[in-house]
């Protein structure tokens, strides 16, 4: 494989500790290496502000839902449409881009890693394949074990060990990456219409509250020893007053891993609104920014809403179908039997609007208000939020509070009062934005052993050369710079090719897809297990054993394998 | 500025071509070169039509084209005109004037599918008749037609104005099934005959001179009222939708 | 030798616990499969040879020569038409799709003439839907809707609905409730607890008449509609609203009937109405084993389910205008490809002549009634029996369809791959 230097980058990489130092980069092989042996291809960064590739640890990309999103939506197709340039396929989307339109817009941001949050087991070969078609990005599962059957039953049987062998079966069965949890018991609830309201109410059909099934999931995973902690979507997504339910969600978490994070909740923006109803709607990213800064064991990513046309998707069936009674436009829903939910609605953010502007605000808040930027990652759950184009303009607010300003001067009037977003002053250094936006989700995700989210000898080289030279810029000032320099990174390499040169992909690429398979001892290997073999047969729509995801697609892979206390 | 454009016989006149670039508006600024699209191969005008430019414009009010020749496989002709006027001699292809803004089409013949489709302002004139989706939206049921005026003297195709938010129609004719189905605005007349019209419409108005065949049967009854002369039926709904538009026919009859 | 669960490449229920005998690489025996599953499992008739028409009679030709005889047809098209992908698998349909980006094409599946519709519906407002087996253990009441699964979907009742064992369902002949729409008394409606007879045409009105009565408004709706009493009406909207799980399946009489896409939105929109009273699903009984894939890949690719023109370059989408029927009728295309379905069996007589009258190319293991139009055809393994690959049921669920019997057949992947190898080789060379 080529060799290529990078000579004069301006490196921030938060993992190995630098902070802003000018240095050349040798790759050889796809890994950044001490030296480079013959005559290596040698690209002059100039200077030029120089991250590891971009994390996303919660995007929707890949999928059933997704692809529903742009299947049901030919305006919003219509409404990014690129032709064939060189190596570039056509795309097409603007909220859900194609496949290609997902993977080059990603590349010229510089992102090179990307976590798909929310695969329904039984639709993950689906995942796998569009993967396939995203090939300038290495890509992760997260799979959805909200009302998985098989693992609450075992759960309402007190037996944390039997669950976990359940979990570690269908990982490794649909070559899923992590465990996610999506309003838990919620979606099986939706099953019959219903939803959970509180983490310590019953769902109807289990002996089991959300709290119950939280707690059993984080045990689960670390019996498992798995890379990443239980990514969680909290109960009661998107209702007015639902922070208090983030809170008690937090307060349940202990703290049992030296490494990383006992528990990822995502978007979490969407979970921190006070108020009894919409008329009182307000902000509460105060108390759950401070139960963040309070308990290590957590991360969380913003879920920032930003302005204009997105389409949501979630597996929060219940909490889609919500939005459609407000916002009465088209409504998809596909409940997956024995395990989870999903929903799709359009949604135009309007800065007219209250609601969305204290939503706006409260994304922001929280980046803010977490003290330790390793806590609390960059995402808009995209498309949810925003599309993670929108990413650069988020970055932009966070290091500029003129920027803000100038926004908070045009949305709601009544905002102010809501928010305490104009009260607060800080502003995030270059340093903060490469933890939040790499760093910090290599960390979280436990994929700094496979090379991922640092710049040192050994690393993978996925890296992002931006046209920012930092001792030319006033973040405060020039936040306008801002967003046109991590709009298009100069160079994107990923695994030590240039992918893609100032906003165009320039080679096929092809990615890595990253799955777990913990060592489970014979007595938990539930595949062959009566009682779980059972509740297959009889309640799956599809026989067992067409039911994992076979070698066929994964094509490039790495299977991270893990020792389990079971 | 007059602009006579002569489209000749071309060699298969099965295959359509794509003229988006005819606007007024193209013609404001010369260094454009006005290219079309014959089926997956791209040329220049000159390369399907004769053309002439005579005089100058200095705004795009100024400028009016001709068009000549066998243009019924011509399609997108007028696509986000801002001003000025078109005129078609013969029939014209599939979405003249979509999204068109302002200015004036007048075809003497007939318009195929998607005539006016999601303009916002300005008139179109067709003397002929109309495809199916005359003064409508596109695929995914946004607002179709949201202002300005359409008239056809002949008759209209199927799902004529459907989803149409604003501006007005002016159907001599008839019109196929469904015409201002999910309507959300504006004001629709038909003087001919219609069926299953305004099904679903949540606002706006519409006129039926003639007869309204198989009524959408949740709309509800209102009475009578005189307009324009004439003695309507009042009908409010679609009911099933929530809505609230207005449906004034002469005749009606429910398919029981 | 006897292989278990084998996915079914018939219909869109892709029945995936078939199992088969095989004895000398011949399959000898079928279990678990309907009718209609067995011919296909059993059929022994196929293509052994590519052939061309040369001076209008056809001859044995290479692989080789059919490859380059495509390509040449399809590189000098001005609007090539790729139609057909249902009845072949993802891999090869994601071929199918970089081809007509390549050489500008038109590309359409079979969806354009069984549940275009749909797709159009869906668009509009969506599909409150879910997989399967979520109605197999749930549903207490089950609607089919111009559809006669008995028919077309032999198994369909029995995996998924009426007789299938269900979760929450103590006694699945007793404790679901079948209701059937139809236009006729069909073989559905002797085992329904509530037959509907709708005058042809009628489906919309008698669903916005429904749809008022699930809102409470009763009182708009005339004596009867569309040959339908109200009492009949009410009765079925009040049993809609009492069950706990409503699923309903539409069919080709639903989509194919006058106003086509409005039906089947007015439907949706009833489904997503009943909603807001219990839980309600709908689902499209889809027709070829992996019709729903063709939309999958054509979506994930190009944004769009079916009927994509890539002319200009970028993916335009337009049923109506850019869809299989419409562009033949128009006489469009002149050049065109089949894959993996029969258009000369199923099309309107004006469309098929177009076929005939272009250069047309076929790929496809077996002599049928689309051979007779075309100049070349290219024969393949079959898919499903011969090569693996990835299918979508009709729900959306994908299933690794099996290869059972060893082929010297190439499959429709490699062919399509050839085919674009060699268009790129002669653009290459001018």
């Amino acid at each position: 494989m080529a060799e290529i230097l990078l000579k004069n980058a301006y490196v921030i990489d938060p993992i190995s500790g630098i902070n802003g130092e000018v240095m050349d980069i040798a790759i050889s092989g796809g890994k950044i290496v001490e030296e480079v042996s013959s005559k290596p291809e040698v690209i002059d960064c100039q200077g030029c502000l120089t991250l590891p590739g971009g994390i996303d640890s919660h995007t929707h990309i890949s999928g059933t839902k997704v692809n529903f999103g742009r299947y049901m939506s030919p305006e919003d197709m219509r409404a990014g449409r690129t032709a064939k340039k060189g190596p570039m396929h056509i795309t097409s989307g603007y909220s859900v881009p194609t496949t290609y339109g997902n993977s080059y817009r990603y590349s010229a941001l510089g992102y090179t890693t990307l976590v798909e949050g929310a695969v329904a087991p039984l639709e993950a070969r689906h995942t796998h394949e569009e993967f396939k078609f995203t090939p300038l990005q290495d890509s992760c599962a997260n799979i959805l074990f909200d009302g998985n059957w098989g693992m609450l039953r075992a759960l309402e049987e007190g037996d944390i060990k039997r669950a976990a062998a359940i979990i570690a079966w269908t990982l490794n069965a649909v070559k899923g990456f992590a465990i996610k949890l999506t309003n838990p018991g919620g979606t099986e609830a939706w099953g019959f219409g219903k939803n959970v309201s509180c983490i310590n109410e019953k769902i109807p059909t289990f002996d089991l509250t959300p709290a119950e099934i939280i707690k059993g999931a984080i045990r689960a995973n670390e019996l498992l020893h798995l890379p990443h902690s239980v990514h969680l979507h909290c109960n009661n997504l998107g209702t007015p007053g639902n922070f208090t339910c983030t809170i008690g969600t937090f307060g349940h978490v202990p703290d049992l891993n030296d490494k990383r994070q006992t528990l990822y909740a995502t978007h979490v923006q969407f979970h921190s609104y006070g108020g009894t109803g919409w008329s009182d709607f307000c902000s509460k990213s105060e108390p759950v920014a401070n139960m963040v800064n309070f308990r290590p064991q957590i991360v969380i990513d913003m879920g920032q809403v930003m302005f204009g046309r997105t389409t949501t998707m979630t597996a929060d069936g219940p909490m889609e179908f919500n939005l459609y009674r407000l916002h009465h436009d088209k409504w998809s829903n596909h409940d997956v039997e024995l395990e989870t939910g999903s929903g799709i609605i359009p949604v135009n953010y309007r800065k007219k609007n209250l609601v969305n502007s204290i939503m706006w605000a409260i994304g922001l808040e929280l980046a803010l208000l977490v003290k330790n930027p390793w806590q609390c990652l960059l995402t808009t759950d995209n498309p949810n939020g925003a599309p993670f184009i929108k990413y650069p303009e988020i970055i932009a607010l966070l290091m500029s509070k003129r920027y803000r300003d100038a926004e908070f001067a045009m949305i709601h009037q009544d905002t102010e009062k809501r928010v305490p977003l104009p009260a607060i002053d800080r502003e995030l250094d270059w340093h903060d934005i490469a933890v939040m936006t790499r760093a910090g989700q290599a960390r979280a995700l436990g994929i700094t052993d496979l090379g991922k989210g640092y710049l040192m000898p050994g690393a993978e080289a996925d890296i992002a050369i931006y046209p920012i030279k930092t001792d030319e810029i006033d973040p405060s000032a020039e936040y306008e710079k801002i967003i046109q320099g991590f709009a298009r990174t100069e160079y994107t390499i990923k695994r030590g090719r240039v992918v893609s040169r100032r906003g165009d992909a320039i080679i096929d690429g092809e990615n890595t897809t990253f799955w777990v398979k913990p060592k489970v001892p014979a007595a938990y290997d539930i595949q062959h297990d009566p009682t779980f073999m059972e509740l297959f047969e009889r309640n799956y729509s599809v026989r067992m054993s067409n039911y994992p995801v076979q070698e066929e697609y994964l094509h490039r892979n790495h299977c991270i394998e893990t020792e389990t206390d079971l | 500025m007059n602009v006579i454009i002569t489209f000749r016989n071309h060699e298969n006149p099965f295959i359509p071509i794509e003229a988006e670039m005819i606007t007024p508006d193209a013609f404001l600024e010369e260094k454009n070169e006005i290219c079309v699209a014959v089926g997956n191969r791209s040329y220049p005008l000159s390369e399907v039509a004769d053309f002439s430019i005579v005089g100058e414009a200095s705004s795009v009010d100024d400028i009016e084209v001709l068009i000549r020749g066998d243009t019924s496989r011509v399609k997108r002709v007028g696509e986000y005109m801002s001003g000025g006027a078109i005129t078609i001699e013969g029939d014209i292809g599939m979405h003249c004037g979509n999204f068109m803004s302002g200015g004036r089409i007048e075809i003497l013949g007939s318009a195929d599918g998607w005539l006016g489709r999601e303009m916002k302002g300005g008139e179109i004139i067709c003397h002929g008749d109309a495809g199916d989706y005359c003064a409508s939206g596109y695929r995914g049921g946004r607002r179709g037609m949201r202002g300005g005026s359409v008239e056809v003297f002949g008759s209209v195709g199927d799902f004529a104005c459907e989803h149409i938010a604003g501006g007005e129609v002016l159907i001599h004719g008839n019109t196929g099934d469904f015409a201002c189905a999910e309507m959300k605005g504006g004001t629709v007349t038909i003087l001919g005959d219609t069926s299953r019209v305004c099904a679903n419409m949540s606002a706006g108005t519409c006129y039926v001179y003639g007869s309204a065949v198989e009524m959408i049967p949740t709309f509800e009854k209102k009475g009578t009222v005189n307009h324009d002369g004439v003695l309507f039926h009042h009908f409010r709904g679609d009911v099933a939708n929530r809505g609230n538009g207005d449906l004034y026919t002469v005749h009606f009859t429910y398919l029981q | 030798m006897d292989i278990k669960d084998v996915p079914c490449p018939f219909c869109g229920c892709l029945c995936d616990d078939v199992k088969i005998q095989i004895e000398d690489n011949r399959i000898t025996g079928v279990e678990n499969c309907c009718t209609l599953g067995n011919a296909k499992f059993l059929s022994k008739s196929r293509l052994q040879h590519p052939i061309m028409r040369k001076d209008g009679k056809w001859v044995e030709v290479s692989y080789e020569e059919a490859i380059d005889e495509t390509a040449r047809i399809l590189s000098d098209a001005v609007r090539p038409l790729l139609y057909g992908w249902s009845g072949t698998v993802g891999e090869a349909q994601v071929v199918g799709v970089h081809l007509a980006e390549e050489i500008g094409a038109l590309i359409d599946s079979t969806t354009s003439v069984c549940h275009n519709p749909s797709i159009l519906a869906i668009q509009e407002v969506g599909h409150p839907g879910c997989t399967l087996g979520q109605v197999k253990n749930r549903a207490d009441l089950v609607i089919y809707w111009g559809c006669n699964p008995i028919e077309a979907h032999p198994r369909h009742m029995s995996r998924y609905t009426t007789y299938a064992d269900g979760y929450f369902i103590d006694n699945t002949a007793t404790d679901r409730k079948v209701i059937v729409v139809d236009i006729r008394r069909s073989d559905g409606a002797k085992v329904a607890d509530e037959f509907i007879q709708v005058k042809p045409g009628g489906d919309y009105l008698v669903l916005s008449a429904l749809r008022a009565m699930v809102r409470g408004k009763s009182d708009v709706v005339p004596d009867s509609v569309a040959g339908v009493k109200k009492v009949q009406l009410q009765r079925v909207a009040d049993l809609m609203m009492k069950a706990k799980f409503g699923a309903v399946f539409f069919g080709l009489g639903v989509t194919m009937s006058r106003g086509k896409y409005k039906n089947v939105r007015n439907a949706i929109e009833l489904v997503s109405e009943l909603n807001r009273k219990t839980k309600f699903t709908i689902s499209a009984m889809r027709g070829h084993f992996n019709v729903y894939g063709f939309n999958e890949v054509l979506t994930w690719m190009a944004g769009y389910p079916f009927a994509v023109d890539f002319s200009r370059g970028i993916a335009f989408y337009n049923p109506g205008e850019t869809s299989v029927i419409d562009l033949l009728e128009k006489k469009e295309p002149d050049a065109c490809l089949v894959v993996a379905s029969d258009p000369g069996a199923h099309f309107p007589k004006s469309t098929i002549e177009h076929i005939a009258a272009i250069p047309t190319v076929q790929i496809d293991p077996c002599v049928n009634a689309t051979t007779a139009l075309c100049q070349v055809q290219i024969p393949v393994a079959i898919t499903g029996i011969e090569s693996a690959g990835t299918a979508y049921r009709m729900d959306g669920v994908p299933i690794r369809m099996k290869k059972v019997l060893e082929t010297d057949f190439p499959t429709d992947q490699e062919i399509l791959e050839r085919i674009v190898t060699r268009i790129r080789e002669m653009r290459a060379d001018g």
